[in-house]
């Protein structure tokens, strides 16, 4: 007897297994059957939605726009300690960046990438325009749902038949009836369709008004022209009594840019049923708000409710650190440890502040037991081979730096690669080596000011000053926001008797690193001169 | 299909192989001795999953894959029961402790039904739609408690290895919770990957449980409560965990494949190191090293070497020379606007590699041919503007000199020719017979310049041609400066009315927003408040918005064509300055690179500025009436903001005065400027569209001044220093959030 299996269990079971292209394609054989399976619909909506889906607490791309034309910060000049956009006004103790170098936001560089550490905070415009040279594409994130645009016009890409669902086609006040759909149809059209506008939208009548206003003037939600409000007509339907209509409604505002409506329907859903998502949603709400004691206040109300969350106390690691207060950052990396010792986010931190703070033995430690976990890409092998260099285990230190180069991703990790190099180089004190590393890391990216940096030192131990001149000019126009390249500037102007450009540059490096005692000399020196002028 | 089922008492693995067709479906029943458990399968439905319920009874519940609950009491079907609600399988699982069934649904919640419920609610074969009202008698069947998860679950489990500790333990596609019984969370845990089964197998501490949990990412996770005590790899996804006790085998992890691969396992203490795939290690032969490093150092000094003799001989090379062949690139050339452009050259950039792959650029330049933008016409007899140009050489017949406007012109007369550009203005050019003049007018001012350009470019040709050695031009003054200071009032005008365009915008702007800030606001209120005419005051402001932009845009377009005029009068002027004065081509570049900074107007860099600066700084230096002076002014220079000056008046003084003085016999050099500083002031002008030939006179001072002192360079430890204290930078870490598979670790 021919035994079938029935295709909807067939698909359910590839689903849980997460095979979701198997799973996808059964369910489009079904509904061609029968168009209105529910059943079907829904588990390919699921289907479709997991395939995409990133969890929402970790996308944090701010655009452009928003950095700069900030409408809901409460003060202009923050108070010391109180906010994400004065890095250096912690008294936490942090290294200074003779030791540890600065991202482009004035932080200290962090071990772990993340999106916020690769955006930062701009002070001005044309900070904004220069993208740091961590993110790897040439110009700066536009405008958050610019991406989401891309991502939804991706992944229709896949679908040669146009989108699954249409939704402009979408009753979408009959779905928000349906209790068994409606969520599924949310997550769809939030995560695989990216069109927040759909999906959220006011709660009560007039404030659809609201949105066809906002979508009038709002450039960036000027092609969504159909207003739905799925999420709430669906809390709505549930007497404002579901938690999670409730956060849905926030995710939205959040991606809109209404953080305080966001705030206030976190708020609302936390009343309803603590959860640990709702207070992550929370905390980012407060961090876009720029208000990083009531995010840390609010973590620790979540760490009451579910003692030891790892990521509660990862949030409250990574604002502690992003305020320039490494030792609490790592204190809380340790409790994070002991609640998953497989943390890979805390052990890199931890085991990156060991080696910025001369122990490059313990990050060596670190490192490896990364390596041990089965981490195996260039980052780690070239920290490696780093740590085992200031630990003076000199014969693992090329071998490391060797594996690190055949796992190169792109060009601009391999240019870092050799800018390492270069620097082993230097210490061993191979200069005709470390020239050619220093070359070949600008050869792969021209936009590496560290390097250039370098370069110029060396070109000025042969002699050629205007090569030199040349290369620090470039590395201060790359990244005005280190301070060696204006420090030599300096040096380099004053040695040739060019005192007005040697103030001025020596000026920009007292911005970029305040307590330098070289730069403080120097100013001195010049301004003795122009006194007795 | 197989489906694990543990008992509870015996812990032995049961696989149900269930073989479904459309109609009929064959029939494995297995019993077995230990209380608790029996399996069948119902006809007509297909089977999801099942559990087992209420002690005492062997009996058996199963929901098919349409939302059917059959209820089976010793091996007989007792009832059937329809969800609510239901689209898709979820969980299902029994708590004795409250006699009820959990199971999470559709909506996504777990919900609580209560065996009495159940068996008191509508028959299943009654209700052929569950969306239809009841039609026969029965209560409607509705949950004892809800809780909403907000996402799927894989998985529940009720563990009742101490019956004080009541625990529902769900695992949710991204978290993990663990409830009461009466629906309250008791914790929960986000889970960073994605989970595939798990099972609560004990409580170790008091209060605790430590359950198994496996990923997607081939990992088995042992949790106590919500802190991972350990960590192990497998090798597949599993579908399924329990922990089993055989007779001489207690404690074992059995973990079922999806694949139907059973596989029993301990945790064990030796962890198993990632082992790193070996690079390509071969033998260092050190001789063939040396050698290899040998030739390639040899090849990298010859590329650098070769790299500096090149860069002298740069502007040896020409176009043609050098390249084999050619090639004929052909293009067009519009005109941008309804007027005469500033310039007739065009560049040409030639980029390419040398031999030994240095990349080089070569330039050039062209200009096109005046019949582009005019075409010939009839001599004007009164015109505003006369200019007049002095040769020492015997008059020549202008037709012969532009023989292509010529050949149309109907006046036989051979000493005028006259030009009508594309916008319409006129040109006349006079050859006086007798004298060696000639005269160009026309009733614009700029318009002549094209024409006089090229009017001195054709003599230049035309003579030497001939082989006139000392021919020579000169224009005898005075200089027509009041005409050019009028196209620099007109541009200057177009100029402040642009920026006040732009205040307006600005100023309507804000009230926009304020007025939007306010509907906002009303909008967003609860209680909506009467909109008081703000929605009319929102319009009006909206069309002086788009009223003012363009004529803010009509503006610019003006301003456009007022900055080719001034171009086209300065160039004009230059050409007259130099006649005039005989001044050489050097002095000439400098005059130019000083009048004409820019290329390009911006709302932030203006014409007039950077020229009033240009000029000063002229007047400061070179053109200064002592040395001593020099230095003085020059130090005060520094700090000087760039902005739109209040009027033209000191700009005019200053391009009067630098006349003067030119005329009194000031040199226009650089080299005065050697000992003395470039003021800030002046190297700010390095603004965009700085001409090229600027830049490169600017470079030249730049280097001499390093060279004159590049010999008491001999000190850079200082800087040495700085490099060591530079020496960690990139230490960055770019991992992905999810913990990687693999490894054994100690607590």
């Amino acid at each position: 007897m021919e035994v079938t299996m029935d295709p909807l269990f067939l698909a359910w079971s590839y689903f849980r297994r997460r095979k979701l292209q198997q799973c996808s394609d059964i369910c489009t054989k079904i509904l061609q059957d029968n168009p209105y399976d529910q059943a079907a619909w829904s588990l390919k909506t699921r289907a479709l939605t997991e395939m995409v889906y990133i969890d929402e607490v970790e996308v944090d791309q701010e655009g452009i726009a928003e950095m700069m034309l900030d409408e809901s910060s409460i003060a202009q000049v923050a108070r010391p300690g109180t906010s994400l956009r004065l890095p250096g006004t912690s008294q936490g103790g942090g290294p200074t960046p003779a030791v540890r170098p600065m991202t482009q936001s004035g932080r200290p560089i962090t071990g772990f990438v993340r999106p916020s550490t690769q955006s930062g905070r701009p002070g001005t415009m044309e900070q904004a325009i220069k993208t740091p040279r961590t993110a790897s594409t040439a110009r700066p994130v536009t405008s958050a749902s610019g991406r989401f645009i891309r991502l939804g016009t991706a992944s229709m890409l896949t679908n040669p038949e146009g989108p699954f669902i249409n939704l402009s086609r979408l009753n979408l006040a009959k779905y928000s009836q349906k209790p068994n759909l409606s969520r599924t149809l949310f997550e769809y059209i939030f995560h695989h369709e990216n069109d927040v506008k759909n999906v959220s939208v006011a709660n009560l009548k007039h404030q659809k008004n609201l949105l066809a206003l906002y979508c009038c003037f709002n450039k960036k939600l000027l092609f969504h022209h159909q207003a739905l409000d799925l999420a709430a007509q669906a809390t709505e339907h549930a007497q404002f009594k579901d938690w999670w209509w409730k956060v849905q409604l926030g995710k939205c505002y959040y991606r809109l840019g209404l953080y305080r409506e966001a705030e206030k329907q976190f708020r609302s859903a936390l009343n309803h049923q603590e959860m640990v998502d709702t207070y992550l949603y929370l905390a980012k709400v407060y961090q876009r708000l720029d208000q990083p004691i009531t995010a840390l206040n609010l973590f620790k109300q979540g760490l009451d409710h579910f003692p030891g969350e790892v990521t509660l106390l990862t949030g409250i690691a990574r604002i502690h650190e992003e305020m320039n207060n490494i030792p609490s950052a790592t204190e809380y990396y340790k409790d994070v440890l002991k609640q998953d010792n497989t943390h890979v986010e805390a052990i890199a931190c931890i085991g990156s502040n060991h080696f910025y703070t001369d122990q490059p033995e313990i990050a060596l430690r670190f490192y490896r037991r990364l390596l041990q976990m089965g981490v195996y890409n260039c980052q780690l092998y070239n920290n490696l081979g780093l740590c085992c260099f200031y630990a003076q285990q000199y014969d693992m230190t090329l071998s490391s730096f060797e594996r690190a180069m055949t796992l190169v991703a792109n060009d601009e990790e391999q240019a870092d690669v050799w800018y390492n190099i270069g620097h082993v180089a230097v210490g061993i004190g191979d200069l005709t080596l470390a020239y050619q590393c220093f070359k070949l890391a600008l050869a792969f990216n021209n936009d590496h000011a560290e390097a250039y940096n370098n370069l110029a030192v060396l070109e000025l131990r042969k002699g050629r000053i205007e090569q030199s001149k040349a290369f620090l000019q470039t590395a201060a126009s790359l990244a005005p926001h280190m301070y060696e390249p204006h420090f030599n500037l300096s040096i380099l102007s004053e040695k040739v008797g060019d005192l007005q450009s040697s103030y001025t540059a020596a000026q920009k490096s007292e911005d970029a690193f305040p307590e330098h005692v070289d730069t403080q000399q120097v100013l001195k020196q010049l301004r003795q001169h122009f006194a007795v002028l | 299909y197989s489906s694990l089922v543990i008992q509870p008492h015996c812990f032995m693995a049961v696989f149900l192989h269930l073989a479904f067709s459309n109609k009929h479906i064959l029939l494995h029943s297995h019993s077995y001795p230990e209380p608790g458990v029996c399996a069948c399968v119902y006809k007509r439905n297909h089977l999801s999953s099942c559990q087992l319920s209420p002690s005492g009874h062997h009996s058996l519940c199963i929901q098919s894959m349409d939302g059917m609950l059959m209820f089976f009491e010793q091996d007989s079907y007792s009832f059937g029961r329809f969800l609510p609600g239901f689209l898709l399988p979820g969980p299902l699982v029994y708590n004795s402790r409250t006699d009820s069934f959990l199971t999470v649904s559709s909506v996504r919640q777990l919900e609580s039904y209560k065996y009495e419920t159940l068996a008191v609610a509508t028959e299943a074969e009654n209700r052929q739609d569950p969306d239809l009202p009841l039609k026969t008698g029965g209560k409607r069947l509705t949950p004892d408690w809800t809780f909403v998860l907000g996402e799927q679950a894989l998985d529940l489990s009720v563990p009742s290895f101490s019956h004080s500790s009541s625990a529902v333990f769900v695992l949710g596609e991204r978290n993990l919770y663990c409830l009461r019984d009466n629906g309250q969370l008791r914790f929960m845990k986000k889970l960073e990957f994605n989970p595939s089964c798990f099972f609560p197998y004990a409580s170790v501490m008091n209060g605790t449980t430590n359950l198994l949990l496996a990923n997607h990412t081939n990992m088995l996770l042992i949790y106590q409560d919500v802190t991972l005590k350990w960590a192990a790899q497998l090798s597949f996804v599993p579908v399924a965990m329990r922990v089993a006790n055989f007779p001489d085998l207690k404690g074992v992890v059995v973990s079922l494949s999806s694949d139907g691969h059973l596989l029993c396992s301990y945790m064990g203490t030796d962890p198993s190191f990632f082992s790193t795939p070996k690079v390509d290690a071969r033998e260092a032969d050190y001789e063939q090293v040396d050698a290899e490093m040998k030739k390639l150092q040899k090849i990298i000094r010859e590329a650098t070497r070769t790299q500096e003799t090149t860069l002298m001989s740069k502007y040896l090379c020409s176009l043609s020379s050098g390249v084999g062949s050619s090639t004929v690139v052909a293009f067009s050339a519009f005109l941008n606007g309804r007027y005469p452009p500033a310039d007739l050259t065009g560049d040409i950039s030639v980029s390419y590699n040398s031999p030994t792959g240095v990349p080089r650029v070569l330039q050039s330049r062209f200009s096109l041919p005046l019949a582009l933008v005019c075409v010939p016409s009839f001599p004007a007899k009164t015109t505003k503007f006369k200019i007049t140009v002095d040769t020492n050489q015997p008059p020549v017949d202008i037709k012969s000199i532009f023989p292509e406007f010529s050949a149309k012109s109907e006046d036989k007369d051979g000493n005028s020719l006259a030009f009508q550009f594309l916008s319409g203005a006129k040109v006349t050019v006079l050859a006086s017979k007798t004298s060696q003049r000639y005269r160009i007018q026309s009733d614009s001012f700029e318009d002549m310049w094209l024409v006089v350009k090229e009017l001195v470019q054709r003599f230049n040709q035309h003579f030497s041609k001939l082989g006139v050695k000392d021919f020579k031009k000169s224009f005898s003054g005075p200089l027509p400066l009041q005409e050019y200071f009028l196209s620099v009032d007109h541009h200057f005008q177009l100029r402040v009315s642009a920026q006040q365009y732009q205040d307006l915008l600005s100023e309507r702007a804000v009230q926009f927003r304020a007025i939007q800030r306010r509907l906002l606001t009303r909008f967003k209120d609860k209680t909506p408040a009467p909109l008081q005419n703000l929605d009319t005051l929102l319009d009006a402001t909206y069309s002086q918005v788009m009223t003012l932009a363009e004529a803010a845009e009509e503006t610019r377009a003006q301003l456009e064509e007022a900055f080719v005029r001034l171009r086209s009068a300065t160039h004009l002027l230059v050409l007259l300055l130099s006649l005039w004065q005989s001044l050489t081509p050097d002095q000439t570049a400098i005059l130019e690179a000083t009048l004409l900074p820019l290329l390009q107007d911006t709302p932030q860099l203006g014409w007039e500025e950077s020229c009033d600066a240009a000029v000063s700084h002229l007047l400061r230096t070179c053109l200064s009436r002592s040395p001593k002076d020099q230095a003085t002014t020059l130090a005060q220079a520094g700090g000087l903001v760039l902005g739109l000056p209040r009027d033209t008046v000191r700009l005019k003084k200053h391009i009067t005065l630098l006349c003067d003085r030119i005329a009194k016999g000031g040199r226009l050099t650089l080299a005065s400027e050697a000992n003395v500083q470039i003021p800030a002031q002046v190297q700010s002008l390095a603004a965009p569209g700085e001409s090229g030939r600027r830049k490169r006179g600017r470079d030249t001072v730049g280097i001499r001044i390093i060279k004159s002192e590049s010999s008491s360079l001999s000190d850079i430890s200082s800087i040495t220093v700085c490099l060591l204290s530079f020496t960690r930078s990139f230490f960055n870490l770019f991992l992905i959030l999810l913990p990687s598979p693999s490894f054994l670790f100690q607590t």
